[in-house]
């Protein structure tokens, strides 16, 4: 099940994609203005939001062309994912344009994705998908949320998922359930019959999380009913490496504060950069990030079907992995090259950290995404 | 030095030009089929499929460093010198160099689509000559020797005819290389070089040898030093092999006792042969992180480590999962950084800071293939029992260590990559400005 991609930018058209969404992000969403939205009630800028679907239409970058979007990739998507992870930019996008519509168009569902994909694509629709339920596991089949068939596509679910990104404020959540045909996804809409949706305390005050509840909640069937393990794992290839971009993007930003603090910061008389402890740390970040990179560049192009790329189930389970464990480990090289002023709320070293660690466990951690890897090669 | 140095093992592209992004001219076309033509006539292809293992099958021994016995190392380089020249006569000896001296005057592209096609074929491993005089020397002297220099060697070197080595190294100048205290003293139309270098890989193999030596103690260490191509069979030129600790010698010390090289084989300008070093040095570490398709590059590959852990009864262990898909993470994501630097290469742009980092990867992956090897084996690791697969990978796990050290150690190459590529302040250096000392003891 490969997505076709119908648009490739040149290199060139990328460059500008990646100026136009940086230079909105450095005008509009600065440092002190997450911090600002972190703490809002929204949680996110809804202007900032609405200009990255107007001006830019970041939204809209890999939704197919005859679904209201610019028909791109994931190559695409990952130069602006790699921006919006600098910036750490709140919002849903993650929740909606990753995994909200990659779940769509995983599940192959036409009359969903003509459905829903132009809203989420103009960032007027906020989806997200709940897989995770109260073991908080990642799974792909198993779910205790049980989907019951009430009668023609009709569906109604109960169970309890948790650690839904965006959970509050989406329009519509893609629910993995179990069915008696196998698992399945399906579709329920904000304020549906029983739904009861609440914030959780996050790690990352830049991603918030949720959890919902259905009681006999409506639901309609997305995909067929039975499918859910593959639709799932077909949207993981996807989900992770965009995820990748993400990293390495936030990763490049703590080596270039970093780098930037060690030649500034003056002890014993000279830079801490030209301290070879300091420097050696810099250079093992840098050459992590390369690889990283590597990883998520290689990720990208696995999922668009680049005719010289390896399978995207190999490229994107490798980039998962190092790319995870790079940032993870650039986030915490990073607040110890800046020593105490590191440690503090007000430095962003921290939020970066958090948002290290989240990106790491939040589809299962090293244990497994390691697994996760050898069995994409039949190991 | 003698092996090629890989970065991805095994998962070896399909050896034809339309594996490579910008093959589509038809001269690329046509130059396939002549090398696959002459590779059919010369060489036998490999059976196909040997990409993936068998564990049991084939050859198992795994070595980076060889340790055979004089005789043995004296036929293969015979052997290499020999399948070096067949491939010169027919044009493949130097695809890339100019036709002046001997080469092809084509692309790296056709370069690349010939490795591609030879790694399909069993020919004889060549990285004695073509590691360090071809890919090093060799572009050294292109630069910075005279014309009558250039013909008279560089034909020679490509025929597989003269081996060249790096006489660089010297007891108190590793690292620091500028440090060098072999002493050139000019003497009319030639000059008498003294003094000790050491490390010096294939040595005892070679006609020839690139030496950086100090001409000028008065000038400060960067200044004063001059780069001199020497025949290695001139009086006062003695090799004795070092043994290395993998059992094998194929480095050497190399005594220079008053040895008379004609002016004309100097390379560069006098006093500026620190340049003329870097010219080599850079071509060192660009060289370093290609692919190769030796039995290196076969046993460090998720084919041979997956069959061995099968083969170890491993299968179901979590811990030597772990351990594995760690290695072949980070192998995997080594392998996809060095096939994006060639294609920035093949799309004629020139590579960024990517190939130190891959210089880094490569030594740290092959020591992490190799503990979890040893892991995986067991206690058989410590002795011949005579099970395939096993007491074989001693060769390979005693050969890590030379790779974090070689071509510029773990260390040297950090300060690199913080100095040069991410513009940190170099630490304040003590001996720079000052007029260079000979050593007098241990200390300079
Ligand atoms: C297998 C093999 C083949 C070789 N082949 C050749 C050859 O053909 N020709 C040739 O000329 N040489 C050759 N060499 C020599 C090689 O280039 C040197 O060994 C290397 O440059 C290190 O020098 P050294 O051994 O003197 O170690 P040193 O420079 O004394 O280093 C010892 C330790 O100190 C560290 N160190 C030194 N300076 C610094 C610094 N500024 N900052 C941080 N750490 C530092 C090093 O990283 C290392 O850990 C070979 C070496 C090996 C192992």
């Amino acid at each position: 099940m490969t997505v076709t991609t119908t648009a490739i930018a040149g290199a060139e058209e990328l460059e500008d994609l990646r100026l136009s969404v940086r230079s909105l992000l450095a005008d509009k969403s600065d440092e002190s203005r997450v911090r600002e939205v972190m703490e809002s009630d929204l949680g996110y800028d809804a202007s900032v939001w609405r200009q990255l679907a107007d001006q830019v239409g970041v939204q809209s970058l890999a939704v197919p062309e005859h679904h209201g979007g610019a028909g791109f990739g994931q190559v695409e998507l990952g130069v602006a994912l790699r921006e919006l992870g600098r910036a750490l930019v709140p919002g849903p996008f993650f929740s909606s344009v990753v995994l909200g519509a990659g779940a769509l168009l995983a599940a192959q569902d036409e009359s969903a994705m003509a459905a829903h994909l132009p809203g989420i694509a103009a960032g007027t629709t906020l989806a997200t998908l709940a897989v995770i339920e109260t073991d908080g596991q990642w799974r792909t089949h198993g779910f205790t949320t049980r989907a019951r068939e009430d009668g023609e596509a009709s569906w109604t679910l109960d169970g309890e998922k948790s650690l839904v990104l965006d959970a509050v404020g989406a329009d519509l959540y893609v629910v993995a359930a179990d069915t008696p045909h196998g698992p399945g996804l399906f579709l329920v809409e904000s304020g549906a019959a029983g739904l009861e949706v609440t914030g959780l305390r996050a790690l990352d005050p830049t991603r918030r999380v949720g959890r919902l509840t259905l009681t006999g909640t409506p639901a309609a069937a997305l995909g067929r009913p039975g499918n859910g393990t593959a639709a799932l794992e077909h949207l993981l290839d996807r989900a992770t490496a965009a995820l990748a971009a993400e990293q390495v993007g936030a990763a490049r930003a703590c080596l270039e504060m970093s780098v930037a603090y060690a030649r500034q910061r003056v002890q014993f008389g000279r830079p801490i950069g030209s301290f070879q402890a300091v420097k050696h740390m810099c250079a093992d970040m840098f050459t992590r990030l390369e690889v990283a990179e590597a990883a998520a560049t290689e990720a990208a192009r696995a999922v668009d079907g680049l005719p010289d790329a390896p399978p995207a189930g190999e490229a994107a389970a490798v980039a998962h992995a190092v790319c995870s464990e790079a940032f993870m480990f650039i986030a915490q090289q990073t607040i110890q090259v800046h020593g105490g002023i590191g440690f503090t709320w007000e430095h962003p070293a921290h939020l970066y950290f958090r948002r290290a660690k989240v990106s790491q466990l939040m589809f299962g951690g090293p244990a497994v995404y390691y697994e996760r890897l050898l069995e994409r090669w039949g190991v | 030095m003698t092996a090629s140095a890989p970065a991805t093992p095994a998962t070896p592209a399909s050896p034809t030009a339309s594996s490579s992004p910008t093959a589509s001219s038809s001269s690329i076309e046509a130059f396939v089929e002549e090398a696959s033509a002459f590779l059919d006539e010369h060489a036998t292809r490999r059976p196909t499929g040997t990409a993936r293992v068998v564990w049991g099958e084939g050859e198992d021994r795994i070595s980076y460093f060889g340790d055979e016995p004089p005789e043995v190392d004296k036929a293969k380089v015979d052997a290499a010198r020999a399948w070096q020249r067949t491939r010169h006569e027919h044009g493949f000896g130097w695809i890339t160099g100019p036709t002046e001296y001997g080469g092809r005057a084509l692309s790296p592209l056709h370069d690349l689509v010939y490795d591609q096609l030879e790694a399909g074929y069993d020919v004889p491993d060549t990285g004695v000559i073509s590691l360090i005089g071809l890919g090093m020397i060799g572009p050294t002297i292109l630069a910075h020797a005279r014309e009558e220099i250039k013909q008279r060697y560089l034909p020679a070197m490509f025929r597989g005819d003269a081996i060249a080595c790096q006489l660089f190294s010297e007891p108190g100048a590793g690292s620091d290389l500028a440090n060098v205290a072999t002493r050139a003293v000019r003497d009319g139309e030639e000059w008498v070089l003294n003094g000790q270098k050491v490390w010096t890989s294939v040595a005892h193999h070679a006609e020839l040898g690139m030496a950086v030596c100090r001409s000028d103690p008065s000038q400060p260490k960067h200044r004063g030093i001059t780069a001199f191509l020497v025949d290695m069979s001139l009086p006062g030129v003695e090799v004795r092999p070092l043994r290395q600790m993998t059992g094998g010698a194929e480095f050497n010390e190399v005594f220079l006792t008053d040895v008379r090289v004609p002016d004309d084989h100097r390379l560069g300008e006098v006093d500026d042969g620190w340049r003329v070093t870097m010219t080599t040095l850079m071509s060192e570490r660009a060289s370093v992180g290609g692919e190769g398709a030796g039995p290196v590059e076969r046993a460090v590959s998720r084919s041979y480590l997956t069959a061995m852990l099968e083969a170890m009864g491993l299968s179901r262990d979590a811990a030597a999962r772990r351990r594995l898909a760690e290695v072949l993470a980070d192998l995997t994501a080594t392998g996809y950084l060095n096939q994006q630097s060639l294609r920035t290469l093949l799309d004629g742009r020139a590579p960024g800071p990517e190939a130190s980092a891959s210089k880094l990867m490569f030594s740290h992956n092959l020591a992490a293939a190799s503990h979890l090897a040893a892991e995986m084996v067991g206690p058989r690791m410590i002795a011949e029992t005579g099970d395939w697969g096993t007491f074989s990978w001693n060769e390979l796990l005693l050969g890590t260590p030379a790779l974090r050290i070689l071509g510029g150690t773990e260390e040297i190459m950090k300060n690199i990559i913080g100095e040069r590529v991410l513009g940190l302040p170099k630490e304040p250096g003590t001996d720079t400005k000052a007029p260079f000392r000979a050593p007098t003891g241990e200390q300079s």
